[in-house]
């Protein structure tokens, strides 16, 4: 079909220009599973430490970041593997899958490239084959070099393929769901943010299905986060389950293929209207034109949160019901209920935390796309100084951080309120979010700094925040040292209520926060605007 | 005359190991449209935004408005406008949301002006701005500078993306600025554009100012074509000091004289008996390639390429 035309062609330019983000995906995941598996074998090494391991991941905290909990009666490697790595690698493929798909379809096209590109050529449904092509390469690749260590660590090899392919067909469905969030919207960052709901709303999913009933329920079943766990490698393995990608990766692509058909380059489904003649009486400043600008993604981050944090919220009453069936549940936690929900709880306020800074980091880094573009310039080419334009953007970005926080602990407590029958989770859980407030902001704060004074450092600012959640998600599983897990943004400030509040720590760590705000003021004055 | 709109004194800039500006000066008197004229790449934008003080000159002093670009920045903004030679709008706002939000920023806008200008740049003021072309995005960033009441407007490459008829409405605005005894500084690479309206021309290039005083001015430090038909031999005058490229047939003759020597030569033109005569004085092209048409051509000679027609 003419209609692919040049799509071998378009597969290996992007595998050339994408050569290094690429195998940087690859080895990051491969290398974290090499490091886990021996870490694993190493740290429980006889039948009780598995034991007491498994009796931890039968716990709500286990189950939503474990899975159904296949293979815990005999925990030994295969079965931990499984339970203790799939969700964390499964996110990071379909994250990676989601912005590699995008990143070649959507942002090609708003961009003007794919004009110049289809000019020549090139069948319209090229870009969207290569970009699908290479990231089922990728996730292959990846899958297969999961599948491959663990064989070389002795483990079942027909269990280890079936893990390696689940894992890579999970993140091949998350790339085509992405290609069809490319059609609908003519914005990459619409289209992501789009994707990325879905890798939300599916999760949990999961974990509510999975909650409910041991080995999850039909609620699992809908989602493409469980089939991979659902296989049952390691335990009993059946490949019926991973049938459901191949049916779904087709069904989305082909979905893909004909919304594309339909559209004209560059268009999304949503058609542009006309819009006002002129400004509103709000917009005249450029606070006003920063929250105008941020509108949407405050919006969206806020419901996301707010949804996240409900439904974790709601799990309280399985944690509950789980605390009083299951006495080794006791045991582990020691004496009361409220103990046990409270520290469920204080330790989901940290994912609250997690992307309220994501989100305040991305708010002040947009700027650097309004420099590149030239729109500051011709903002700073009126009567705006530099101060007041980077300063509108860090207030704008740490209320709507705040915004995002008090969302996630008001959901949070609202959830655990309305199933526990008790008002107080939602003071107590406020009180909780808020008092890890400038681990929120220390992020927007430090890409203010990074965008003030030293515009090409950005990477170091991904690179922390990733290893603070690393640190904070995997490090005790992984068993960091001590001076380890303090390198991680989240792990400075005490969880609320379990922990109690240190208000020296938290005035040191807000001051921080506003002296790299203040620094980051002064760098902005003092440099070179970058020009388009 | 008052103290210059725009004073710039040996101004350096550099990129890096890169030299973006090399002693560069730039005067423009008030109440002159000044032409800002060099290839891509010659500096022209860099000087510019050195001017506004979104970059700082390395060396060499800068004087705007009076002010001091980098230190004053806000309150020199107040009295000038300006339109970037790639103008980028936020995408979800509409052309008239972004000219008034543009005008509010600088300190406010007239909204007979504003609604005089749309109209004269058939401009849809409903429109998203990620709809717009390249040219339309440029008109919404010219009707907010013209329609505001700034002393200067700084234009870059204004007309780039404009077609023909909306160059003749840019062309007749700016002769309307100019007679509100508005100060414009004009860079361009086209020539027939900053001939019609500048009253100073500086050529700028690899960051150096290499000419600049009015057309006249720049006029007289080149030659004119001469084209005569005379009743005697036009050959002697091929020997005349200061003529070049002397091409005679028959009783024709064609060639090019420097300025100075433009009046002696013309009285021996007519001593030989007038039939017809044609002297063109040197067109701002032949100015301009004078400079860039022979990059080889050495710096006090490099006459070649202006002459030949």
């Amino acid at each position: 079909m003419s209609g692919f035309t040049g799509t071998g062609t378009l597969t290996r330019f992007i595998l050339r220009r994408d050569r290094i983000r690429l195998s940087v995906w690859t080895l990051a995941l491969a290398g974290t599973t090499a490091a886990t598996v021996p870490v694993l074998d190493d740290m429980f090494s006889t039948v009780e430490e598995r034991q007491g391991r498994a009796a931890l991941m039968d716990t709500p905290t286990g189950i939503v970041f474990g899975g159904p909990g296949y293979g815990l009666d005999d925990y030994t490697l295969g079965p931990m593997m499984v339970n203790e790595m799939t969700m964390t690698l499964l996110i990071a493929m379909a994250v990676m899958s989601i912005l590699h798909v995008i990143r070649h379809t959507r942002a090609e096209e708003e961009s003007g490239r794919a004009e110049l590109l289809r000019a020549n050529v090139l069948g319209g449904g090229a870009p969207m084959a290569s970009a699908l092509l290479t990231i089922t390469l990728v996730n292959l690749l990846i899958g297969g070099t999961i599948a491959l260590t663990l064989i070389g660590f002795d483990l079942a090899a027909a269990d280890s393929l079936a893990y390696g392919l689940g894992l890579a067909l999970g993140g091949i469905t998350f790339g085509a769901i992405a290609a069809v969030c490319a059609q609908v919207s003519g914005h990459a960052r619409t289209a992501s943010g789009l994707a990325f709901l879905a890798v939300g709303l599916l999760f949990m999913l999961r974990v509510v299905g999975d909650m409910a009933e041991s080995g999850g329920n039909l609620l699992s079943w809908l989602s493409p986060f469980a089939w991979g766990q659902q296989a049952q490698p390691f335990h009993d393995l059946r490949w019926v389950p991973l049938a459901l990608y191949g049916l779904v990766i087709v069904a989305l692509v082909v979905a893909a293929h004909l919304l594309s058909g339909r559209r004209d380059l560059g268009a999304g489904l949503v058609a542009a209207r006309p819009g006002p003649e002129g400004a509103g009486r709000l917009l005249r400043g450029v606070t006003t034109l920063q929250l105008h600008q941020q509108r949407g993604s405050i919006i969206v981050w806020t419901l996301a949160v707010l949804l996240f944090a409900v439904s974790f919220g709601t799990l309280a009453v399985e944690v509950e019901g789980m605390f009083e069936t299951n006495p080794d549940l006791q045991a582990v936690f020691g004496t009361g209920v409220d103990d046990v929900i409270g520290g469920f709880l204080s330790f989901v306020t940290s994912y609250v935390i997690m992307g309220a800074a994501a989100f305040g980091a991305l708010s002040v880094l947009r700027l650097r796309a309004e420099e590149n573009s030239g729109r500051t310039e011709l903002v700073l080419a009126t009567a705006v100084g530099r101060v007041a334009w980077l300063g509108s953007a860090l207030v704008v970005a740490a209320l709507s951080t705040l915004f995002v926080v008090v969302a996630g602990g008001l959901g949070l407590g609202l959830g655990a309120a309305a199933v526990l029958k008790d008002g107080a989770w939602v003071g107590r859980l406020l009180e909780a979010v808020l008092a890890q407030l400038p681990a929120a902001l220390v992020f927007g704060a430090l890409a203010a700094l990074v965008l003030g004074a030293a515009p090409r450092l950005t990477g170091l600012l991904w690179l922390w925040l990733g290893y603070s959640i690393l640190a904070t998600v995997m490090g005790g599983l992984l068993e960091f040292p001590e001076w380890a897990m303090n390198l991680s943004a989240f792990e400075i400030l005490p969880r609320l209520p379990v922990e109690d509040f240190e208000p020296l720590h938290y005035v040191l760590y807000a001051g921080a926060v506003l002296l790299l705000g203040a620094l980051s003021l002064v760098g902005f004055r003092n440099r070179d605007l970058a020009t388009a | 005359m008052t103290a210059p709109v725009i004073d710039a004194r040996g101004v350096d800039k550099y990129f890096g190991r890169f030299q973006a500006l090399d002693k560069l000066d730039l005067t423009v008197g008030t109440g002159q449209v000044a032409g800002f004229l060099g290839p891509n790449g010659s500096g022209k934008s860099t000087t510019i935004r050195v001017l506004l003080g979104l970059l700082r000159a390395d060396s060499g002093s800068v004087r705007l408005l009076g002010g001091d670009p980098w230190k004053e920045a806000v309150t020199l903004h107040r009295r000038l406008a300006y339109v970037p030679g790639d103008v980028s709008l936020w995408s979800n706002l509409t052309g008239g949301q972004a000219i008034d939000l543009l005008g509010r920023l600088r300190g406010g806008l007239d909204a007979r002006r504003r609604k005089d200008f749309l109209e004269r740049f058939e401009l849809d003021p409903t429109k998203k701005a990620r709809t717009y072309s390249k040219g339309n995005r440029q008109k919404v960033a010219l009707v907010a500078a013209l329609a505001s009441d700034a002393e200067l407007l700084i234009l870059d490459e204004p007309t780039s993306g404009l077609d023909p008829l909306m160059e003749a409405v840019f062309t007749e605005c700016v002769r309307e600025v100019k007679e509100e005894g508005r100060t414009v500084l004009l860079s361009s690479h086209i020539l027939s554009e900053v001939e019609k309206l500048c009253d100073t021309v500086t050529i700028i290039r690899q960051g150096r100012a290499v000419e600049s005083g009015t057309l006249d001015d720049l006029r007289h430090l080149t030659r004119s074509t001469v084209h005569a038909e005379v009743e005697g031999d036009p050959a002697p005058l091929s020997s005349l000091p200061g003529v070049h490229d002397p091409e005679t047939d028959g009783r024709r003759i064609s060639f090019s004289v420097d300025h100075e020597h433009l009046g002696p030569v013309l009285s021996e033109v007519t001593s030989l008996g007038v039939r017809s005569l044609v002297s063109n004085p040197p067109s701002l092209e032949e100015l301009f390639m004078r400079h860039y048409g022979d990059e080889t051509a050495a710096p006090d000679g490099g006459t070649e390429g202006g002459e030949r027609r």
